[in-house]
């Protein structure tokens, strides 16, 4: 059976209608900052020019999530186990950001033991990947391999009247059947949009060349402009970390235990006992960031944690570039 | 059987706090489900998340004899505020527990061969059950010896333990304190000084070293002074954990997490990594 299809432009909405009536929908828009997100569906006009300045990950990872309640219960306790399943769509998804979801999978869900809080939300999320038309500010997508959506349910791609649809998992193709009235079947091949890319990372050999240049002067000089302000962890799509921390519930002797985003940018992050701090300096939390995603994820899971969206880099305040920086290490490799 | 649950913590109960200092105390806990207790089995070097409701969760390494797993001890120091909050704590009140989590020390490596375990401060909370497991089966190990150091003389932690090593298990212990009083007839000095005032010999030797970062990074360098090469060498890191799970990423260090690939490494590990990244 043919899997391609076209939907009209002037269908979306009415076919995101649709899928809101059975769950809950997320969609590329701008928030009332003005800043282009993942947000809820309203029916409001999507956000389709570029890749938007936030990822999915808000989702996904909620940067406050409660985990459990803690019921106090004469001289015990009862513990509430707070887990938020329910039916989830991301439309939009850029290939960038399915590749993200795929490294936070293989953390989560993989790794040593799966998180049951990520597992219940991931569960049920239908993916809509949106191809793009063409290269964003910052982007090096082609060079980390991921400039074509992994792990996706249905793949979009925009036309000058409509969507070039592509059922790409059993998922999709049950959306496609259940939505039938939406689709038109079509006989044309997928559009393959010709990107030009402005940056880029050679990744070839890159763990070993960072892993050998631990102390090389690029890191110090980079770091005296950083200002630890964790705007890079925060819009990066795969960075991961997070604190935990209990409250009471004033008045009850009940109490709330939440996760919430953490960055390793921050002085606090490594802080132990006697208040010493392992990564103390600019120069090493700095250097985390950049080893974390190009040398120790790798090492681990077998695949980059940067998928080269350029986030981190549109979004630095003092214009520090992590292509730049691994560039500039490999150059000074004799 | 059902192992316990690493995600979600398990209600235990405060059986017996005991005061070691002015600010440690050493309590005693039993799961409060049964099936949980007779689940709970653990290596020395291993550590549990606690929680304190209301306050948050926190890594303690067990501090109890890995052969006694009808109840089990942690000995905690007052540094945070968790921490102090559970020095709070009295006999009957509740507290949560997830793990034991983390690799403990490889004792079957460590057989027919001279320890030498070298503890800074609460280090001896997560080197006691070693020591425990060892004395159990004292034959099977060469010459044990323990260099120890505390901020001062009423820091001493588990001094009945150190009395009956020593008589029955064999166990020379040299202590050594920051901070000397005129009833102090010891050794003065970070516990560095001690491998001036004993034989160390690395040969057929392994070390076990548990202590605070900057105590580790002098101890494993007087050791590499002594002869003892980078496998001899086994220690604890410490590092704040969030998760137990590799998740939150507080404890890495370069590609491990001392949360599941440590806190005990090997040496050949450690040389490997930025541990001193200031």
């Amino acid at each position: 059976m043919q899997q391609n299809f076209l939907l009209k432009k002037e269908k979306l909405n009415e076919f995101l209608t649709a899928l809101s009536k059975e769950a809950k929908v997320f969609v590329p828009a701008l928030n009332e900052n003005n800043a282009s997100c993942f947000l809820p569906f309203k029916n409001q006009e999507i956000f389709l020019s570029k890749r938007t300045s936030f990822s999915p990950k808000k989702i996904l990872l909620p940067p406050l999530e409660k985990e459990f309640i803690f019921r106090k219960k004469s001289s015990s306790f009862k513990i509430e186990h707070l887990l938020d399943s329910k039916k989830r769509v991301f439309f939009g998804v850029r290939s960038c950001d399915t590749h993200a979801i795929k490294a936070l999978d293989k953390l989560y869900l993989e790794y040593f033991t799966e998180d049951e809080w990520y597992k219940a939300i991931r569960e049920d999320i239908t993916i809509i990947a949106l191809q793009c038309s063409k290269s964003c500010e910052n982007g090096f997508c082609k060079s980390m391999g991921t400039n074509n959506p992994v792990g996706h349910d249905l793949l979009f791609v925009e036309k000058e009247k409509s969507f070039f649809v592509e059922a790409a998992s059993e998922r999709g193709k049950q959306v496609v059947q259940k939505y039938r009235d939406f689709f038109n079947q079509t006989n044309f091949i997928k559009p393959e949009p010709k990107l030009k890319f402005g940056k880029k990372l050679e990744t070839f050999g890159l763990k070993e060349i960072l892993d050998k240049n631990f102390s090389h002067k690029k890191w110090k000089s980079e770091a005296k402009k950083c200002l630890s302000c964790s705007s890079c962890t925060q819009v990066c799509p795969s960075c991961y970390c997070f604190l935990s921390f209990d409250k009471f519930i004033l008045d009850s002797g009940d109490s709330e235990r939440f996760r919430a985003w953490d960055s390793c940018q921050l002085k606090r992050f490594t802080k132990v006992s006697h208040n010493y701090v392992f990564r103390e300096s600019r120069e090493s939390r700095l250097r985390q960031f950049v080893m974390h995603k190009l040398s120790y994820f790798p090492e681990n899971h077998g695949l980059p944690l940067c998928v080269g969206c350029g986030r981190c880099i549109s979004v630095c305040p003092v214009g520090i570039d992590l292509t730049e920086i691994a560039s500039t290490i490999r150059g000074d490799v004799k | 059987m059902k192992k316990l649950s690493l995600t979600a913590p398990a209600l235990a109960e405060i059986i017996e706090v005991r005061k070691d200092t002015d600010k440690i105390k050493t309590f005693t806990i039993k799961y409060v489900d049964k099936q949980d207790q007779k689940r709970f089995h653990f290596v020395p070097g291993k550590f549990l998340m606690v929680s304190v409701f209301g306050f948050g969760e926190m890594p303690i390494s067990l501090s109890s004899s890995p052969l006694k797993t009808e109840s089990l001890q942690l000995t905690i120091k007052d540094v945070g505020t968790i921490t102090h909050a559970m020095l709070q704590l009295k006999k009957g009140d509740k507290i949560g527990l997830r793990g034991p989590f983390g690799t403990g020390f490889p004792i079957a490596r460590f057989r027919k061969k001279n320890i030498l375990f070298v503890s800074g401060g609460c280090g001896m909370a997560p080197l006691r059950p070693l020591v425990c497991a060892i004395a159990d089966k004292r034959e099977e190990f060469g010459e044990l010896k323990l260099l120890y150091g505390c901020q001062n003389s009423d820091h001493v932690l588990f001094r009945e333990d150190l009395k009956e090593w020593g008589k029955s298990g064999g166990l020379d212990v040299l202590l050594t304190v920051d901070k000397c009083t005129p009833d102090w007839g010891g050794s003065c000095g970070p516990v560095t000084v001690l491998f001036n005032k004993t034989e160390i010999n690395p040969e057929n030797a392994v070390a076990c070293v548990v202590g605070p970062p900057v105590m580790l990074h002098f101890v494993i360098k007087e050791l590499k002074k002594c002869g003892f090469k980078d496998e001899q060498i086994y220690a604890s890191l410490e590092r704040l954990m969030h998760c137990g799970m590799g998740k939150c990423a507080h404890c890495n260090v370069a590609e491990k997490y001392a949360c599941i690939d440590g806190p005990v490494f090997n040496g050949t590990e450690l040389a490997k990594m930025p541990l001193e990244e200031k």
